[in-house]
C-alpha cells in the first residue's frame, strides 16, 4: 500500500513503540492500537478454524455463522456510506437485490461460462454490476439531494427498481423470480470459508478506505460539507465513490444469498428488512465505527437466531423494541459504550 | 363508457383516493415541522387504528363514523405518549438520524404486533351503507369514499383554525419556521413537539377510520402507506397543511391515470419516478412558496 501523504498524529498517550513502525503504514501506530489487531488476528484466526473442529453442516452455529458474515458484508456498506461519508442511504435492497439478480442471470443464462457455484469471476460482477447501478442513480440524486432528501431519493430508486425486477418478466422471472440448480449444493462449508473471507475483505476494505486520503475526504464531508468543499474537496466525486463502494459490498453481500437461498425474487433480495437490517446492525454496534458493524452483526444475528427458536413469529416485535430502546439509552451504539465506560474510569 | 366519462370517473377516483394520502400528509409534516423527521412509523399508525375502528365494530357493535369521537382523542393521546416515551431524550441530540431510526423501530414493533394480534390476513369494516353508491351524471362515487374526502377535508379545517388561531398553533408554527428562536422565546420544545406528535397521530386515527371504511387493510400495508404520505408531502412541499392535502390529491390523480393509461403494475414505479424528479427539482413542491424555508430563515 502506497504511503497516501495522510501524516499520522502523533499518540501522546500510547506512544509509538520502535519496532512497530513497519507495522505503522496499516494503522498500527500505538500499544493500545497493536493490542486491537492482536485481538483481531486472533478472533479472525479463531473462526477460520471453526470448521475443523465442528461439524458445520450439521450444526445450527454453521449456518448463523454464515448468516452474520454475510450481515456484516452489508453492514460494512452502509457503514461506509452513512456511517463515515455521512448519507443516509435507503436503498440498499436495490443493491443487494441487483448482486443477487446478477448472480442468477449470469448462472442460468450462462453468460460467462464458467463454474457459476461460487465462481470469483460471477461474484465479483455481481459486486460491479451494483457499482453502475450506484453511479447511475448516485450522479443525479447525490449532486441535488442532501440529508433527508437523499435518503428518500434512494428508497424512492430502490422501489422502482423493485418494480422493475417485477415487471421485466422476461429477464427477472417476475414475481415469482429465478430458480438456480440446487443441485449443486454438497456442503455448508465453502459458505462459511467464503463468507468469513468476504466479510474480513469487507471490513478490510472499510478500513484502509478510511485510513486513506479518500476516507479523510469522507470524514470531512460528514462534518461539514461546506467546508469540506472549501478546502478543496471535491464533494460530488468523493460522495459518488463512497456510495458506489456501499452498493459494491451490497452487491457481494446479495451474490452470497442467492447461493444460500438459490432462489432470487423480489420477495426475498429485495425485501425492505434488507434496508433496515444494516441500518439496525450498524447503529446497534456504533455508527462510523470499523468493529460497530461486527458486533453489531453478531448480536442482531444472535437476537435473530434464539428469536426465531424461543419466541416464533413474535421475534420482530422485540426487534423493533430493541431498536426504540437502544437509539434511546445508547445512541453511540456498543461502541459508544465502550467509549462511554473508558471516559468514566479516566475520571475516576 | 366514453372518454369523456372515463376521465370524469378518473378525476373523481383520484380526489377520493387521494384524499386519504392527504390526511396522512398532513400528519407528516406537522411531525416533520417542529421535529425535523420523517415519522416513518405514520402509515402503520393509520392501519393500527384502523384495526381498532374494526375492533370497535365487531366487539362493540360501534358505527366506525361515531367511532372516531374515541378514535381521535385516543391517537391523540397516544401520540403525546409516543413523545415523551421515546421520543423526548432523541428530540434533543443534533443527529437526527436517532429520531428517524426509532421511527423505524417503532413502525417493526407496530406492524409485527398487528400481525400477532389481528394475523396477517386482510380484514375489512362492511357495515350498511358499505355497498351504498351515488351514480350522478354516468360517474359511479361510492358513499364510504365520499365520507372519506369529507372527513379528511373537515380534519384539514381543523388543524388549519387550530395552527392559525389558537396560541398554542402560533408556537407549533414558530417552531417550524425558526426552532432556535422559539426556545429562546420562551416556548417549551417538548411541549411543542408532543403537541405536533398528538395532532399527527390524531390524525392518523381520523385516516384510520377512513382507511378501515373504504380498503380491506392488512399490517404491511402501513409502510405503502407511509411511503405514498411522503410522496404526497413532497408534491405538495413541507410545512404547508393545504399542499399536504392536495399533494395527496395529485398523487391520487397520478395513481388513477397511470393505472388506466399505462398498467397496475408501473403505478409505483411512475410515482416513485415522479416524486424523485420533484425532490431533485422542486424542492419546494408544486404548492409550496418558492424557495420557502431555508431563504426564509436567511432574510430574517
Amino acid at each position: 500500500m502506497k504511503n497516501n501523504g495522510v501524516s499520522e498524529q502523533p499518540d501522546v498517550k500510547n506512544p509509538p513503540i520502535s519496532f512497530l513502525k513497519p507495522l505503522s503504514r496499516i494503522g498500527i501506530t500505538s500499544r493500545r492500537s497493536l493490542i486491537y489487531f492482536g485481538i483481531g488476528a486472533i478472533v479472525l484466526i479463531l473462526f477460520a478454524t471453526v470448521p475443523f473442529y465442528l461439524d458445520v453442516d450439521n450444526n445450527y452455529l454453521g449456518y448463523y455463522l454464515f448468516i452474520v458474515f454475510d450481515y456484516i458484508i452489508i453492514a460494512q456498506g452502509w457503514n461506509l456510506i452513512a456511517g463515515y461519508a455521512g448519507q443516509i442511504s435507503m436503498g440498499g435492497n436495490a443493491f443487494f437485490g441487483l448482486g443477487a439478480y446478477t448472480t442468477g442471470i449470469i448462472w442460468l443464462r450462462n453468460i460467462t461460462h464458467t463454474g457459476y457455484y461460487f465462481d470469483p469471476l460471477v461474484m465479483l460482477l455481481s459486486g460491479v454490476l451494483p457499482i453502475v447501478l450506484a453511479i447511475i442513480i448516485g450522479i443525479p440524486l447525490l449532486s441535488r439531494l442532501r440529508g433527508d432528501y437523499f435518503a428518500f431519493g434512494t428508497l424512492g430508486a430502490g422501489q422502482i427498481l423493485t418494480v422493475f425486477a417485477i415487471k421485466f418478466r422476461h429477464i427477472t422471472g417476475g414475481a415469482d423470480g429465478l430458480h438456480l440448480p440446487a443441485s449443486v449444493y454438497t456442503s455448508m462449508e465453502p459458505y462459511y470459508w467464503v463468507s468469513l473471507l468476504m466479510a474480513t475483505f469487507a471490513t478490510a476494505f472499510v478500513y484502509f478506505i478510511m485510513r486513506s486520503r479518500l476516507g479523510l475526504a469522507l470524514k470531512a464531508i460528514r462534518e461539514d460539507e461546506t467546508s469540506a468543499a472549501s478546502h478543496g474537496v471535491h464533494v460530488l466525486r468523493y460522495k459518488i465513490i463512497a456510495f458506489a463502494g456501499s452498493a459494491f459490498l451490497a452487491g457481494l453481500a446479495g451474490n452470497l444469498f442467492a447461493y444460500y437461498l438459490f432462489l432470487v425474487n423480489p420477495a426475498a433480495e429485495m425485501n425492505l428488512n434488507w434496508i433496515i437490517y444494516p441500518i439496525l446492525m450498524v447503529v446497534l454496534g456504533g455508527t462510523g465505527t470499523i468493529f460497530g458493524p461486527v458486533l453489531g452483526a453478531f448480536f442482531v444475528g444472535a437476537l435473530f437466531a434464539y428469536g426465531s427458536i424461543y419466541l416464533k413469529s413474535t421475534h420482530p416485535i422485540l426487534t423493533g423494541a430493541l431498536i426504540i430502546l437502544v437509539m434511546k439509552f445508547m445512541p453511540g451504539g456498543l461502541m459508544g459504550l465502550k467509549d462511554q465506560i473508558f471516559a468514566r474510569r479516566k475520571q475516576t | 363508457m366514453s372518454e369523456w366519462a372515463i376521465i370524469s370517473q378518473l378525476t373523481i377516483n383520484s380526489i377520493l383516493f387521494g384524499s386519504m394520502y392527504g390526511i396522512a400528509a398532513i400528519g407528516l409534516s406537522l411531525i416533520f415541522g417542529t421535529m425535523r423527521i420523517i415519522f416513518l412509523a405514520q402509515g402503520t399508525v393509520i392501519i393500527f387504528f384502523a384495526y381498532i375502528c374494526y375492533w370497535l365494530l365487531t366487539l362493540l357493535g360501534i358505527d366506525p363514523y361515531l367511532s372516531i369521537l374515541l378514535v381521535v382523542p385516543l391517537a391523540a393521546a397516544i401520540g403525546v405518549g409516543f413523545y415523551y416515551g421515546i421520543f423526548k431524550e432523541a428530540a434533543v441530540l443534533e443527529d437526527r438520524n436517532i429520531s428517524l431510526l426509532i421511527a423505524v423501530g417503532l413502525m417493526y414493533l407496530m406492524e409485527n404486533l398487528m400481525m400477532v394480534v389481528w394475523k396477517p390476513d386482510p380484514r375489512a369494516v362492511v357495515t350498511a351503507y358499505t355497498s351504498w353508491v351515488f351514480r350522478p351524471f354516468g360517474t359511479t362515487i361510492q358513499f364510504t369514499r365520499l365520507m372519506a374526502l369529507v372527513l379528511a377535508i373537515a380534519a384539514a379545517i381543523v388543524v388549519f383554525i387550530f395552527l392559525k388561531r389558537t396560541l398554542m398553533g402560533t408556537a407549533v408554527r414558530a417552531a417550524t419556521e425558526d426552532p432556535v428562536s422559539t426556545k429562546l422565546m420562551g416556548i417549551n420544545p417538548n411541549l411543542v413537539n408532543a403537541i405536533a406528535f398528538a395532532i399527527g397521530v390524531g390524525l392518523a386515527g381520523t385516516a384510520g377510520v377512513g382507511v378501515a371504511t373504504v380498503y380491506s387493510f392488512d399490517p404491511v400495508f402501513g409502510f405503502m402507506f407511509t411511503l405514498k404520505a411522503l410522496i404526497s408531502l413532497a408534491l405538495g412541499g413541507i410545512g404547508n397543511v393545504w399542499g399536504a392535502l392536495m399533494g395527496g390529491i395529485v398523487l391520487g390523480f397520478i395513481e388513477s391515470f397511470s393505472s388506466y393509461y399505462i398498467g397496475g403494475g408501473w403505478v409505483d414505479a411512475i410515482s416513485f419516478g415522479i416524486f424523485l424528479l420533484v425532490i431533485s427539482f422542486m424542492p419546494q413542491g408544486l404548492f409550496g412558496a418558492r424557495g420557502s424555508m431555508k431563504k426564509h430563515k436567511v432574510k430574517r
